[in-house]
């Protein structure tokens, strides 16, 4: 060892350039003494500072708080640890501190005089203030992340419930539809059948018509259920349902054709099929509609003049049915595939004013389109749809 | 809850009438530990704490019952009626001067006379009134709170909290009394200093014992003239001790100017 086991040291000297300020103060408050240190780093003299209270070298609120906090806590313990102030330097500047303080009695426990330790804690205090500032933006960010999930959850609840009572809702008018269908359409096939053993037997001339005009009347109320139906299913339920098959189309046009053509022994329709390749589609919906357009042919179209009805497939499948008479008016046209769209002429010859907006549905399901055209001369509704789909 | 739990009322002493000590901002019961001990010969002393500060409950703390001194008030006419309190000697420091105040004029009867120690109605100058504070000044306060946890931490405060009746916390914790809630202590602080009770003073007709100190920074002298002269009742006692504190700076001296009055 070369160093001397012991040095020295210089109390004062230990005193006066601590690496921390001293302050000692009178019980009131009033500096007694403050060492170099001190006076450096706030830029006042010694004398400067003995004689004036601690108060005068705090900001404001420094001064409320020494009052309210820590004067109160060292008389109660004796002693107050790592105080923060802000000291108020000779040429106004703020010295942002750490202070110890202890309070030294006499005998009786009457407070003599009281030490402070002053540390300098600029870099300490800005670093503070920065965690302080990050939590009060993470609370605040919190807080709103919390208001977001709260009202994501609100709503997330609210369409799901929404979602489960509308699926609840569509299954019930299902059922609905389903069990009406079957109710209303079983009277009609017994009346049928019941006409159609009765024309076995031998009948004459008036009871044969009171027959076929019953039969007519049978045949316009079923497809006027199944028009009802359709809607209702379009509209409340789960929409028009196709079963498409490319089996050949022109039976189910055929059966439409003498269909009506048995119920308007009068009317004269002209037809001609042109049917040279396969069609995927529903013959089924295809002949609803079909026998909603030739329906409305037959009841609109002049008496005498045929019903011309011409299918054929090109590059797509193209059903026209065609008739002299009136033709519509340019208002009627715009409302014509609206549900209840009863032509404003002539009301007593129309249904529900169903049967084009069904055709309507059914061409729009097999993504197809209905097109009308109307002169004078000629009324013409047809039917065009990709053969594939 | 009981307000008395929830106040951490503390009684002592055997006389016939009451008298019952509230702490001022900053700090809890243990203030009047020089003075109270004192009367309880001839009252039956009533110490507490004011919801968020000491050994309160911190969860009855609700922020919009305390945006005003009424809440705090309506406390302490709480624990007076749970105590059966009548003809009783309110004593109040600082902000619990004016807390005391509004007290008695809400449950008439419960206080005969009040000892108001540093009041304040008002700590912001208001034209010719002087206050003593620019409210610059206050909002600098409330800003400075946030540098000053007061030992407190989250981490101890299950520790603080689970020790209602801590006297005996001693030195192992450093700064162990008056410990608050920082967010607490903020909203305490803007509600004290902003506050204004001037209209009030007129109201008490009660005797009241004002007691100034000579050098205050929070509550200056020119205040306590002012409380003297709304308080119909009233008398202004300047004491020799400086600070805001003399309850715990000078004791025997507050002791003997309220063994004079009541």
């Amino acid at each position: 060892m070369s160093e001397p086991d012991h040095i020295e040291e210089d109390l004062q000297d230990l005193y006066e350039n601590a690496p921390c300020g001293y302050l000692s103060l009178r019980p009131d408050g009033h500096i007694v003494k403050a060492n170099q240190t001190f006076c450096r780093w706030t830029g006042y003299a010694p004398d400067e500072l003995i004689g004036r209270r601690l108060h005068d070298i705090l900001n404001i609120a420094g001064r409320i708080f020494y009052e309210t906090h820590f004067a109160p806590l060292l008389r109660m313990q004796g002693f107050f640890n790592e105080v923060a102030l802000d000291l108020v330097k000779k040429d106004g500047a703020a010295f942002p501190v750490l202070v110890n303080a202890t309070e030294r009695t006499n005998a009786e426990g009457k407070p003599q005089f009281i030490r402070l330790t002053v540390f300098n804690a600029s870099d300490r205090r800005r670093y503070e203030r920065e965690l302080l500032k990050a939590r009060d933006e993470l609370k605040a960010f919190a807080g709103t992340l919390e208001q977001r999930v709260a009202e994501e959850t609100v709503e997330r609840l609210r369409s799901d419930t929404a979602l489960t009572s509308q699926r609840e809702e569509a299954k019930l008018r299902e059922q609905f539809i389903a069990v009406l269908g079957h109710d209303l359409r079983n009277p009609l096939a017994s009346i049928i059948a019941g006409t159609r053993l009765i024309q076995k037997s031998k009948l004459d001339e008036k009871a044969e018509a009171t027959i076929i005009m019953m039969q007519k009347s049978v045949m316009r109320m079923a497809s006027l259920v199944d028009n009802v139906l359709d809607f209702a299913r379009g509209r409340l339920g789960g929409g028009l349902t196709l079963v498409p098959s490319s089996q050949p189309l022109e039976p189910a046009l055929q059966q439409v054709v003498d269909e009506l053509q048995s119920t308007h022994p009068e009317s004269i329709i002209k037809t001609d099929f042109a049917l040279t390749k396969p069609v995927h589609a529903d013959p089924v919906r295809i002949g609803q509609l079909f026998s909603n357009l030739l329906g409305n042919a037959l009841t609109h179209g002049l008496a005498g003049e045929p019903v011309t009805v011409t299918a054929k497939t090109d590059d797509e499948f193209e059903l026209a049915v065609c008739n002299a008479g009136d033709p519509i008016s340019p208002a009627a046209l715009e409302r014509l595939f609206q549900p209840f769209a009863r032509g404003e002429v002539r009301p007593s010859k129309q249904g529900l004013g169903l049967g084009l907006y069904i055709a309507s549905e059914i061409a729009k399901a097999h993504g197809g389109t209905i097109d009308v055209t109307s002169t004078p001369e000629l009324t013409c509704f047809t039917l065009r749809m990709p053969l594939l789909r | 809850m009981s307000a008395v739990v929830r106040n951490n009322v503390h009684t002592a002493g055997a006389g016939q009438t009451a008298m019952v000590f509230a702490h001022g901002f900053g700090c809890d019961q243990n203030m009047w530990r020089h003075v109270s001990p004192a009367f309880e010969d001839k009252f039956r002393v009533v110490l507490f704490d004011h919801v968020g500060a000491g050994g309160s409950d911190l969860k009855a703390y609700d922020p919009a019952k305390y945006s005003t001194l009424h809440g705090y008030a309506e406390d302490v006419v709480e624990i007076g009626n749970e105590l059966g309190l009548k003809d009783a000697v309110f004593v109040g420091h600082s902000v619990s001067a004016m807390i005391g105040l509004l007290a008695s004029l809400k449950a008439r009867g419960m206080f005969k006379s009040l000892v108001m120690v540093g009041p304040s109605p008002r700590y912001i100058d208001d034209d010719d009134y002087v206050g003593g504070f620019k409210e610059q000044q206050i909002a600098e306060l409330l800003d400075f709170l946030a540098d000053n946890h007061m030992g407190w931490s989250t981490a101890m405060a299950p520790v603080i909290m689970g020790n209602a009746d801590r006297p005996d916390l001693g030195a192992e914790l450093t700064n162990s009394f008056c410990r608050t809630d920082p967010d607490i202590a903020k909203e305490f602080a803007r509600v004290t200093f902003n506050s204004d009770n001037r209209a009030d003073l007129a109201k008490v007709t009660i005797p009241t014992l004002i007691l100034q100190c000579s050098e205050d920074v929070i509550a200056p002298i020119a205040v306590g003239e002012y409380v003297h002269k709304q308080i119909p009742n009233s008398e202004l006692v300047i004491l020799k001790a400086t600070g805001h504190c003399p309850n715990l700076s000078a004791p025997e001296e507050v002791v003997s100017a309220m063994r004079g009055f009541v």
